[in-house]
């Protein structure tokens, strides 16, 4: 009982905000699916506030959890608690005056923006090097990153995007191996730099995956240390690492602030 | 015989509230034939004298409410005001800086305002509304009334002095020595000389409240042309709101408050990068303005580029399509200038033989533009109070008759106070959960009319 009236006010909860909020925001899926075809809508690409989405993230929830045959609401969910995640990190990118460079200028880093072959002939021990060294190591390249995907939202997109190619540097840094265990306690250091919930999500249901030998280890080494280091090194996303091919790695942690899990 | 030194009631103070009072008492058919001392301690012949230049607007401005144009109407100082330099606005926009909600106030969607109201409130430069005054004042010289101008008051005490030919008892009447050497003794001390009145620490009444820890910065803004500029804007930063008030179609007054720290700053940037600060405080996000606070000692960053790359990104993402305040394209020369921000209510307003008003009595934040309508409303009910005092043939300086001035203002300004206060400290906050809810507050009640109607009716001093 208490169960379907909860249901029934957020899912008009949701309803009502999406019609309060359709004059300049449809172009989503959801908002699509629960209006009535009569209103008008116009198509561009307008995104709605930080404040709106934050509306919808609580109501889509309430729905979801509900009524979990609501895929609308799930997805309604991902989009909004990742563009908050996006917001966020772009902030922290603006307050920099690094962040903004990378901001404007939008560096891609793939096989061909980036010369891994010059890299490979750096002097041991720098930034360029190392990379290569991991790269070839893990043999992986920087293409393998996913493309992104259902962000309108030019800049936005761009910080995803980012986010996700600056991966492989994190690991370059942090010395991180790419294993389940690594990978988590790259993400516990992402939350620590961070301070944003979303980035733990995984972290929380990861574990799961592993013996509890290295659950162990994983929490009472790798977490210690990723909060310690996370919390006090300078914000990634705010490094240009194409400039730094050929600075010296271990002068590149100190002016960062990060030091190695032992 | 009436020596020439005794007053029924002498006002300390001939700022906007005091004059006005004054103005006030002498144009009223029942306290006209009082006798009446205006002590003001500046030289007002400037003002007197006051010729607007051209295209130039001082930074000192206030809004008017209908309530206390109405008042000036009244007492025929409205006539004397250069309507050419008033300007006023149907329109209120204010927005959350962190979470971009909105509230809209509209006087003509208003359904319960009544329709022949012109507008919410009309922005005026000080110097416009005290040369009126003056301006009325001066017609009345051959009545009652003295003013005295650049004159201070050196000391106010009780004393014992018996005057020739006394016939009665004036002990309990204040005495004012002043700098010119006279002593006058009056019946009804009124202060009306601001913040630090001496009025009010003579009558040993405290003042409460506290000191924000802010600054406001004031400056003259010469905007993108508008067809009407008749929108009043504030924007509520995590630092304080910043507001602009529209002058004429082309330009427009600011008022900031801000950190002590950021004020001093933006007094003195470079005009080139203050004007795209403004721009930006009014449409870019928190986070940008955060980097150019953090740049406001370097010369080498040019804020024109900063705001117009965000401004294209924001276009882009579409948040460029609400509605904001005409771009600001230059800042008057000299017109930038801070001042203190305080909240002050004074313990009592009224002692035997002594009435406050005004900025003597309380001080406000000046977020809702209510400080000068608080004052003129304090003026109003006093003057009636002191009708009723000559109609009922009672001692004007008489306790019992102050007290219906005090017991008719002092709750009604304590109530705009605290909201202000409250208003001020909600939106002073950029906790997640507290910007989520007052967020949610500012949309509810803008689609609520009648609440909207009823903030609106309360602001515009319709009771």
């Amino acid at each position: 009982m208490l169960h379907q009236l909860l249901f029934m006010l957020s899912s008009m909860l949701t309803r009502r905000i999406a019609q309060s909020i359709s004059h300049y925001s449809v172009n989503n899926l959801f908002a699509k699916s629960l209006l009535s075809p009569r209103e008008h809508y116009t198509t561009t690409n307008v995104p709605i506030s930080n404040f709106q989405k934050s509306l919808l993230a609580v109501s889509s929830a309430f729905t979801a959890f509900f009524d979990p045959s609501r895929g609308d609401m799930i997805a309604t969910l991902a989009e909004t608690t990742s563009s908050i995640f996006l917001n966020k990190l772009r902030d922290e990118m603006l307050r920099d005056s690094k962040g903004r460079q990378i901001l404007r200028e939008r560096p891609i880093i793939n096989s061909k923006t980036i010369d891994i072959p010059n890299l490979r002939t750096l002097p041991e021990g720098t930034f360029g090097k190392e990379y290569a060294n991991f790269l070839d190591g893990e043999m992986v390249t920087p293409d393998t990153r996913e493309k992104v995907k259902y962000i309108e939202d030019e800049e936005l997109a761009y910080v995803m995007q980012r986010y996700r190619e600056c991966h492989d540097f994190f690991h370059t840094l942090t010395k991180l191996p790419v294993s389940v265990e690594g990978e988590l306690a790259l993400k516990w250091f992402e939350f620590a730099q961070t301070k944003l919930p979303m980035t733990l999500i995984s972290s929380v249901v990861g574990p799961l995956r592993l013996s509890s030998k290295e659950r162990t280890r994983l929490f009472e080494k790798y977490v210690p240390w990723a909060i310690q280091c996370g919390s006090q090194s300078k914000l990634l996303m705010n490094v240009y690492f194409e400039e730094c091919w050929n600075k010296d790695i271990a002068e590149m942690r100190k002016e960062l602030g990060i030091y190695l899990v032992e | 015989m009436i020596d020439k030194n005794l007053y029924d009631i002498a006002i300390i103070g001939g700022g906007i509230t005091g004059s006005a009072l004054a103005c006030a008492l002498v144009n009223s058919q029942k306290t006209k034939s009082r006798r009446i001392a205006l002590i003001e301690f500046n030289n007002m012949s400037n003002i007197r004298e006051w010729k607007p230049p051209h295209l130039q607007f001082s930074n000192r401005v206030s809004s008017l409410t209908p309530r206390s144009i109405q008042f000036f109407k009244d007492i025929g100082v409205w006539e004397n005001i250069n309507h050419e330099r008033i300007r006023p606005y149907k329109d209120i926009q204010v927005w959350d800086g962190i979470s971009n909600a909105r509230i809209r106030f509209n006087s003509d969607d208003s359904i319960s305002i009544n329709k022949n109201i012109e507008a919410i409130a009309w922005i005026i430069e000080n110097n416009n509304i005290q040369h009126a005054i003056l301006t009325k004042l001066a017609q009345y010289k051959d009545s009652n009334i003295d003013f005295l101008e650049n004159t201070t008051v050196k000391r106010i005490m009780f004393d014992d002095v018996n005057y020739e030919n006394e016939q009665f008892d004036l002990s309990d009447w204040p005495s004012l020595e002043l700098s010119n050497g006279k002593v006058l003794k009056t019946r009804l001390l009124i202060g009306a000389d601001g913040i630090n009145s001496v009025v009010r620490s003579f009558a040993s009444i405290e003042s409460l409240g506290w000191d924000y820890n802010a600054r406001a910065v004031v400056a003259t803004l010469q905007v993108e042309p508008q067809v009407e500029n008749a929108t009043a804007w504030q924007r509520f930063l995590p630092t304080g709101p910043i507001a602009m008030l529209p002058l004429n179609n082309r330009f427009s007054s600011m008022v900031w408050s801000t950190t002590p720290t950021l004020a001093s700053k933006i007094c003195t940037l470079p005009s080139n990068n203050f004007i795209h600060l403004v721009n930006a405080a009014f449409r870019l996000r928190i986070a940008d303005l955060e980097y150019l606070y953090s740049q406001l000692e370097n010369c080498d960053i040019e804020f024109v580029k900063e705001f117009e790359w965000r401004q294209s990104i924001e276009k882009k993402a579409g948040i460029g399509n609400e509605i904001f305040p005409p771009l600001v394209l230059d800042v008057q020369e000299k017109s930038r200038a801070e001042f203190p921000l305080k909240m002050r209510n004074a313990e009592s307003y009224v002692k035997e033989r002594i009435a406050l008003i005004g900025d003597a009595a309380h001080t406000i934040h000046p977020l809702a533009g209510q400080g000068l309508n608080q004052g003129l409303a304090d003026v109003q009910s006093l003057v009636k109070v002191i009708e009723h005092g000559v109609v009922t043939g009672q001692d004007l300086g008489n306790i019992q008759l102050l007290k219906n001035y005090s017991s008719d203002r002092y709750l009604s300004n304590l109530m705009m106070l605290g909201a202000v206060d409250k208003l001020h400290k909600l939106f002073g906050n950029d906790f997640a959960p507290i910007v989520f809810m007052r967020s949610l507050g500012l949309q509810v009640i803008n689609h609520l009319e009648p609440v909207k109607s009823e903030i609106i009716k309360y602001a515009m001093g319709i009771e």
